[in-house]
């Protein structure tokens, strides 16, 4: 980064300029935080005079919780999110192991292949994830919503380069030890890689929270949705009140954003590490 | 590293259970969207072989290559304007100015933020008395409100705002990380010889950078031609069939119980194609620039 002193003009130029930046980014945040604030007397459509609610309330939140179903919609997300984070550790952890540290036949076909995958759009075998989803009994289910999206290909290549940064005498020396695969994976080379598990699931977190076509697509019963398509669903409702939508949306937004905001580190890493390196 | 031998089983336990889950929903649905296309099978089943008939009807299904149409300039509008924007906000914050961290961690931000959610409050944002028209109104730009999402004209570029807004949050933190890795020397070299921060910046830093650009271009023209949620939460592909997208017209074709689930295929593969496509001539374009 810049170390050398920047001049005041510069300074000041950055200064404006990333103000500019930033008000644009929280403006649409902002005003959907002044909408949910306002009491149904106050209007929403006058221009700046009307950005700070004059007489704030939380009364929009209470009835996203209590008159439209936001707290079942949460609960959703949050069963979907512990289910596909587990998957998303489970089987990134396995799969990244093997493929830093155990050699088979195949290894690199297979590397080839998940790379490859990796360029498949989820859109172009929609259709068929469903039928296939629909023939095993999982429409309309957790599972149907969780295992097609099960694990990330950027989680598989963080966990690949953290287990191929453990030593290897740390491997030898467990086998002289008598420790056989199964131990020395879960007893030497899991706790070694404990940042990238933290950053997996971060990621699979977020994903999971983000997730929408196809949730979308196998849930049948609105109230089994997630909140990310909850919120759309009751918004396109003709009885939908704008402020208390925006109140529900500002409640879907937070929990990515608080994740992000405190684990900053592990999301950057993950993207960086998974993404561009892998 | 050293192959440690293990006996045979050892490794099924470690790809095994991927492999079970890929099976079944990855590598199954993608060998079925194949031999889905050349049927007729409907989304509840049955379905013969019908060869290119799928085919031959796409390619003159006039509805199919109006979203192929609309899809391609949302990505000619998108691509440009995040890969300028990003590029530009990457080299605003490269600094260590005292509060730059701050204004980093807001603007990129966006990127946790659930795309379909952020399309409801846009939806409000861009209302004819919405955020949008009583900023333009208020500055007193312009005296009517605009039909952002109303007018047939203008759904289509309302709905890049939102791409934009969001896709330049990743777009600047890739960005930004690659400029971070780039050596000071040079720049201090071009500055000794008297060449302004344009200059340097536009010559000298933004060369090495360039693969992080077209990385960044190369993702934001996928997810372009996959673009599904902003028109589905902001107008349903309306008003008429103004924001109808290649996927939104696949998603109407075979999603719901009866549709044409081997037609709805058949545009599966064709999204496919341009997908891989718009990846190649990205990365082609740019190499030529850079010999």
């Amino acid at each position: 980064m810049n170390e050398q002193t920047v001049s005041r003009g510069e300074a000041t130029l950055r200064w404006v300029l990333m103000l500019l930046a930033s008000a644009v980014v929280l403006g649409p945040l902002l005003w959907q935080l002044s909408t949910a604030l306002k009491g149904p007397g106050e209007s929403t459509t006058g221009f700046l005079s009307g950005l700070v609610p004059s007489d704030p309330t939380l009364d929009n939140f209470t009835t996203a919780f209590t008159q439209i179903p936001l707290a079942g919609y949460l609960a959703n997300s949050a069963g979907i999110a512990a289910l596909g984070v587990t998957t998303n550790l489970l089987l990134a952890t396995l799969t990244g192991y093997a493929l830093a540290r155990i050699p088979f036949r195949g290894r690199n076909l297979y590397m080839a292949a998940l790379l490859a995958t990796a360029a498949l759009p989820f859109e172009v075998i929609l259709v068929s994830t469903l039928l296939v989803t629909r023939n095993l009994g999982l429409q309309d289910t957790l599972l149907g919503v969780v295992l097609p999206q099960a694990v990330s290909i950027t989680s598989i290549f963080v966990m690949r380069q953290a287990f191929r940064a453990i030593p290897d005498e740390l491997e030898e020396a467990a086998t002289i030890d008598g420790a056989g695969p199964v131990r020395t994976f879960l007893g030497i080379m899991l706790p070694n890689v404990k940042g990238s598990l933290a950053v997996v699931t971060v990621l699979g977190f977020l994903d999971s929270w983000d997730h929408f076509i196809w949730p979308l697509v196998v849930l049948s019963s609105p109230d089994k949705y997630p909140v990310n398509v909850g919120v759309q669903y009751l918004s396109g409702a003709f009885s939908a009140d704008q402020r208390v939508i925006s109140a529900a949306a500002l409640v879907v937004i937070v929990p990515p954003l608080l994740v992000y905001l405190l684990l900053q580190r592990h999301v950057f890493s993950g993207l960086a590490g998974g993404a561009l390196k892998g | 590293m050293i192959a440690a031998r293990h006996r045979w089983y050892v490794p099924l336990l470690f790809v095994g259970p991927i492999l079970v889950v890929q099976c079944t929903f990855l590598f199954t649905p993608l060998v079925n969207t194949f031999v889905l296309a050349f049927t007729n099978a409907s989304t509840v089943g049955g379905g013969r072989f019908t060869g290119l008939d799928n085919f031959t009807t796409l390619f003159a299904d006039a509805e199919f290559w109006a979203a192929v149409g609309r899809t391609f300039l949302y990505a000619l509008i998108t691509v440009p304007l995040i890969v300028a924007i990003s590029t530009s906000l990457a080299i605003l914050v490269n600094t260590s100015l005292r509060g730059s961290a701050i204004v980093r961690s807001l603007l990129f931000s966006p990127m946790v933020m659930p795309l379909a959610t952020v399309a409801v409050m846009f939806q409000f944002v861009l209302r004819s008395d919405g955020l949008a028209n009583q900023l333009l109104r208020g500055l007193h730009v312009i005296s009517d409100p605009l039909p952002f999402l109303t007018s047939s004209h203008l759904a289509l570029i309302s709905l890049t705002l939102v791409t934009v807004w969001r896709g330049c949050a990743l777009a600047t933190l890739i960005t930004l990380a690659a400029l971070q890795n780039v050596s000071r020397e040079q720049d201090e070299a071009a500055r000794i010889d008297g060449a302004g921060w344009l200059r340097r910046t536009w010559s000298v830093t933004l060369p090495q950078v360039r693969g992080t650009t077209v990385l960044v271009a190369v993702l934001t023209s996928i997810s372009a031609l996959r673009v599904f949620t902003e028109p589905y939460v902001m107008t349903g592909g309306g008003p008429g069939d103004a924001t109808e997208t290649i996927v939104l017209y696949l998603f109407e074709k075979g999603v719901a119980p009866g549709t044409q689930a081997g037609y709805a295929s058949a545009i599966s593969l064709v999204l496919f194609v341009f997908v891989l496509a718009a990846a190649a001539v990205t990365w082609g374009a740019s190499r030529r620039r850079a010999a």
